[in-house]
């Protein structure tokens, strides 16, 4: 695999067995990612968008096909050295945030950090330094119940990069935000990106959004079916 | 160690249901123990010290005993007659006697049923007096001796003594109930030490042998117990094979025929008592203690399932940061088996405190084996009822939560 890619999708099937019905939620899909780039998913709903992204995060294997990150073919791989690589070389950011309601922000962002064979020191400082970059160094303490969404879905985006993965999986990561929420979550990953040179793959409905990813791919009944930056970015500023 | 604060914060998570399912635990571990407590008392009384075992002489054919007491010199010797025979290392007698302060009235309060004995044997062949501290043995031993004076002396247990309101150095006269027109005077010489005789007496049996003696001086015929007044005799003897000796010895005597005697173990003796008990003893060890067993894992997997079934997300989140299913299942055992471990520890302590320390026993009527306590070894048994059948109860629904399918749940939850 070419060292310049981050995620190489070769010619994937998946489908799901609905009653006596088989949905082909992915034909044959095949796309690349190379390093360091934002890449926007869209489609409408049922298109297989959610299941492309699984699938890179290695939350699901394909039917058929090959998923590659970096170097490492993770379709071919068992649930237990998923795990191990999603915990090194993955963060995965939620609609819903899914923070840990009895724990406080900084116990949240420590959860990934408890796998690794960390002292306590170390992950201390991990947390405070992710906490730092989405700006909430002030409520470490608090648990999310005592969170706007904004500041619990900037929480999640600490927990998806305290572990210093380098793909990033966004799921419609602002549809459960106001507008200004969202423009502070998109800079965030926009910062991601840029300083911190990440390869992020997001799923949005949104085109202000998807606006601020390098590339947009579209979704159609299992398939790719366009490439289009610039009306996306058109979109973002209309 | 790592999950621990994120296991112990699951459990406080809804502390409403994490305590009613601490008490449904305590509750079921407090029967459990007190069940296993009395089984377990009984079968003390079965499996005797084998180095020094009791033997019981008991009349052959008859219920209630009733030997003369003219029998006792001669089993306090082994019945041993000829070279070769051997004799005990230590015997007592005991005789009931039984009255009530009222003449007019018996009540539970007025009765009082004694044991007639060599007050000296007191100290070396009742269970728990021949066991005790330096200062209770010596108070004791002084009223044994003051009473081998003094043969209407007495000492009584203090729940009997509250019952009878008396106090030490009181007088009463006994009505009696089982010896008809011989009714006794006492002097309370002393209490017995809390514990296993505080419902009982025991007064000299030479004041009940005089007594008879009298009455037949003044009726000028035997009182109709006279031949009578012996129930049991207990000799202490080394081992298995000197109570075979001592038995046969009994046995083949011909001073015990009128009325026949029979020798078994106090083992034995304790075992025939407890023949017409031993339907309810195997219902409450093989049903009654099961069931509650079972019944408690049933209680802990139902509030581990509804805790696990509302946080299916949750495992599902923890899988995507990268969880392995091993790891989620510890989480969900450890969370049972801190409600189960510490509500079994917990509830075991308290059962131990009341009965034993408050309560002073527990008042099971089973002929003279006094009050049961709650030993020691429920603070173990208690805390690994309440840790095993955490364990067995939570077995599934952590085995769901650690199974949970990431994509099915997110898919459930957009």
């Amino acid at each position: 695999m070419s060292s310049d890619i981050c995620v190489r999708v070769n010619n994937v099937h998946k489908s799901f067995q609905r009653g006596d019905e088989i949905l082909h939620v992915l034909i044959g899909l095949t796309l690349e990612v190379p390093e360091r780039e934002f890449l926007g998913l869209m489609g409408p709903s049922g298109s297989g968008k959610t299941t492309l992204l699984n699938l890179i995060a290695g939350l699901d294997t394909p039917d058929e096909g090959e998923v590659w990150v970096r170097d490492q073919c993770i379709s071919q791989m068992n649930e237990s050295r998923l795990a191990e690589w999603r915990t090194r070389n993955l963060g995965f950011i939620f609609q819903f945030y899914h923070l840990l309601p009895v724990l406080t922000a900084y116990q949240n962002v420590e959860l990934p950090l408890l796998l690794l064979p960390l002292s306590g020191r170390q992950r201390r400082q991990q947390v405070l330094a992710a906490l730092d970059i989405v700006h909430l160094s002030d409520r470490i303490h608090h648990k999310p119940g005592q969170l706007s969404g904004g500041q619990q879905q900037r929480v999640g985006i600490a927990r998806a990069i305290v572990t210093d993965p380098a793909l990033i999986v966004a799921d419609e990561p602002t549809g459960d935000l106001d507008a200004h929420s969202a423009e502070e979550i998109l800079d965030l990953l926009g910062e991601l990106r840029n300083s911190m040179q990440k390869t992020i793959v997001m799923v949005t409905h949104d085109p202000r959004a998807a606006a601020r990813a390098d590339r947009i791919l579209h979704l159609e009944k299992g398939r790719l079916v366009d490439e289009a930056p610039e009306a996306a970015r058109l979109a973002g500023r209309g | 160690m790592k999950f621990m604060l994120l296991v112990l914060q699951n459990v406080r998570r809804n502390k409403l249901r994490t305590t009613l399912t601490c008490l449904g635990t305590m509750v079921l571990v407090v029967v459990v123990t007190l069940v296993w407590s009395v089984l377990t008392n009984l079968q003390a009384q079965l499996d005797q010290d084998k180095s020094k075992m009791k033997a019981i002489v008991t009349e052959r054919w008859r219920i209630p005993s009733q030997m003369p007491y003219a029998y006792a010199r001669g089993l306090s010797e082994g019945a041993a007659r000829k070279e070769g025979d051997i004799r005990p290392e230590d015997s007592m007698s005991w005789s009931f006697y039984g009255g009530s302060t009222d003449p007019e009235k018996r009540t539970r309060e007025s009765m009082l049923f004694a044991i007639a004995m060599e007050p000296r044997k007191m100290t070396t062949m009742l269970d728990e007096l021949d066991d005790l501290p330096d200062s209770q043995a010596q108070e004791l031993k002084r009223v044994a001796d003051a009473m081998e004076k003094n043969v209407q002396a007495i000492i009584v247990g203090k729940d009997r003594l509250a019952a009878l309101k008396r106090r030490v150095g009181d007088r009463f006269k006994l009505t009696s109930i089982n010896y008809k027109g011989i009714d006794l005077e006492f002097e309370i010489l002393g209490v017995f030490p809390p514990g296993r005789y505080d419902q009982s007496a025991i007064m000299n049996i030479e004041y009940l042998n005089r007594s008879l003696e009298k009455y037949e001086r003044e009726t000028g015929r035997k009182h109709v117990q006279a031949d009578r007044s012996m129930n049991l005799f207990w000799l202490v003897v080394p081992d298995t094979a000197a109570f075979n000796k001592i038995s046969g010895q009994i046995m083949e005597s011909p001073d015990y025929k009128a009325p026949a005697v029979r020798v078994e173990t106090l083992a034995a003796g304790v075992a025939t008592f407890m023949e017409p008990l031993k339907d309810i003893l195997w219902g409450m060890r093989w049903l009654l203690a099961p069931a509650v067993l079972a019944t408690l894992s049933l209680v802990i997997a139902n509030a581990i399932s509804i805790s696990v079934r509302e946080r299916y997300t949750e495992f599902a989140v923890l899988k995507v940061l990268g969880y392995k299913p091993w790891q989620i299942l510890t989480i969900v055992l450890c969370e049972a088996l801190i409600i189960g471990t510490l509500s079994g520890l917990l509830s075991a302590a308290l059962t131990w405190l009341v009965v034993n320390h408050v309560v002073g026993g527990l008042p099971v009527q089973l002929g003279f084996f006094g009050k049961f306590y709650v030993p020691a070894a429920a603070f173990w048994w208690g805390t690994a009822v309440g840790a095993g059948t955490a364990l067995v109860g939570s077995l599934l629904p952590a085995w769901t939560a650690c199974r949970v399918r990431v994509a099915q749940v997110f898919a459930r939850v957009a």
